[in-house]
């Protein structure tokens, strides 16, 4: 079937099957920041955000996507030029192999505009769905902290 | 991995597939995908509940609230008549999976896994929560604890589908929820209770040990019996603990999912009983 995508402001126009899988076209559009891992829900890897909220793309159909907007990380750094998620990690430490880091830093972005301030236990219930094998979290834990506190916000410690 | 993806419009359309062999209803398809992944379930076809519209309503009955079954878990925790009128049911949507997982999972789905470790099921088995069933023949109303039979297994039968589900407001009970798992997130739950309190009324429920959710009636009475002054913890532990036939797996020994329940008991009645002397 033919289907329309709306991937960061963009229209594809792209055939797929209709079982197939949001995370396959993604991946097969060139948006290769959208990672798979465990491919049945459990690691948060493959987050993506359809209007602003985070899903995983590898048990989401395509299909579902229509009539969506679905963002990925390839929106965020302009001209090279860093997000300052992205760079909050990098300062703590907090992206260490990488793998990991494109889905935590959508599912960050989604949190931060619901709640600009979040304490650390809200950060905690935010990204437990975002596995990590490298860093532990608690490096990156404390970037969401400083972004709240670079962009001017209250940090609940 | 192969099958048909099927998209039906409209109620009607829904049931007539839903006559298909070998077709699996999926709604936030958290469970049924991640089972088709597994190997655990090979359908031929996929009926998806995107294309059908109104099933995703929350609304205001009175004394009851009633949950269409596309509403996800996160659309029921944003939900000001969720908030206002049954926090029991907040609390414990929030400790499911993650915001990934509540942004797709829905409360039917949850339903309809008929899990005992299924966290919205502790709240609706406390709030007396009657589905909605529509089918071939009609519409039928079961209340939860006659829908769900035992571990995968529910009262639906060949055609029929979860179609909403109404549960008591219950804004005036004291709400307790408490879920031990192996760590904080994306755990399934190794035991879990709920409750609601009042100074002579009681609702008690345990989730994950046991075939189903149970509700611990007998322990309820008790409690009514002596007007909420259980001084005398042991018997009512014991009316509690009736309940429970947990199993020795891979998550937790029955010993411990025993020991967790009865600890979770008494520390719930020290900070009620603080709360209200
Ligand atoms: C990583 C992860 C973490 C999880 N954590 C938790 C947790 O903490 N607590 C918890 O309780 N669950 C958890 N789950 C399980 C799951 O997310 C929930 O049970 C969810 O509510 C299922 O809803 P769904 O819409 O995704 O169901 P689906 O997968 O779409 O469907 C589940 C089953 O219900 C049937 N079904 C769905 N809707 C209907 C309907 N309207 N009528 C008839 N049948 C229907 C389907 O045919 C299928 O058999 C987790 C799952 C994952 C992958
Ligand atoms: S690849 Fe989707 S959650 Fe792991
Ligand atoms: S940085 Fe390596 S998995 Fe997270």
């Amino acid at each position: 079937m033919k289907l329309e995508l709306t991937i960061n402001g963009r229209v594809h126009s792209v055939e797929i099957d209709p079982g197939e899988m949001l995370l396959d076209v993604l991946r097969r559009l060139g948006y290769k920041s959208v990672r798979r891992s465990c491919n049945s829900a459990s690691c948060g890897n493959c987050t993506v955000l359809m209007d602003g909220k985070p899903i995983l793309s590898c048990t989401t159909f395509a299909a579902r996507a229509m009539g969506h907007n679905i963002e990925t990380v390839e929106s965020l750094s302009e001209d090279g030029k860093l997000h300052d998620i992205q760079e909050s990690l990098l300062e703590t430490g907090g992206a260490q192999c990488g793998f990991c880091i494109p889905g935590f830093v959508l599912t960050t972005k989604a949190l931060l505009e619901e709640n600009p301030e979040p304490t650390e236990k809200e950060i905690r219930e935010a990204l437990n769905g975002n596995l990590c094998r490298c860093t532990g979290y608690e490096s990156q834990i404390k970037a969401v902290l400083n972004i709240t506190r670079k962009r001017g916000g209250h940090v609940n410690e | 991995m192969s099958f048909k993806v099927l998209l039906p419009e409209s109620e009607d359309e829904l049931m007539t597939m839903l006559m298909y062999d070998n077709a699996e209803l999926m709604a936030g398809g958290t469970d049924l995908l991640v089972r088709i992944r597994a190997g655990k379930v090979k359908p031929d076809k996929v009926i998806s509940l995107a294309k059908i519209p109104d099933m995703d309503e929350i609304v205001d009955k009175g004394d009851r609230i009633r949950i269409g079954c596309k509403v996800t878990h996160a659309m029921a925790l944003n939900s000001e008549i969720v908030q206002r009128n049954s926090p029991i049911m907040v609390l414990a949507l929030r400790e499911i999976g993650s915001p990934q997982i509540r942004n797709r999972g829905t409360i039917a789905g949850n339903i309809v896994n008929a899990s005992p470790a299924g966290d919205s099921l502790v709240p609706l088995y406390l709030s007396n929560a009657r589905v909605i069933i529509h089918g071939p023949k009609g519409e039928r109303k079961l209340p939860i604890e006659e829908f769900i039979k035992g571990p995968g297994k529910t009262a639906l039968s060949m055609g029929e589908y979860l179609r909403a589900v109404d549960f008591e407001k219950t804004g005036d009970w004291y709400p307790v929820f408490h879920k031990v798992g192996q760590r904080t997130a994306l755990a399934i739950a190794i035991a879990s209770l709920g409750m609601l309190i009042k100074k002579d009324k009681i609702r008690i429920v345990f989730g994950s040990v046991a075939p189903t959710v149970v509700r611990a009636y007998k322990a309820e009475r008790f409690y009514e019996r002596v007007n909420g002054d259980i001084t005398v913890m042991d018997e009512f532990l014991e009316r509690c603990l009736e309940y429970l036939s947990p199993i020795d797996d891979v998550r937790a020994s029955a010993w411990y999912r025993k020991e967790v329940i009865k600890n979770l008991l008494k520390r719930t009645f020290d900070s009620w009983r603080k709360r209200v002397l």
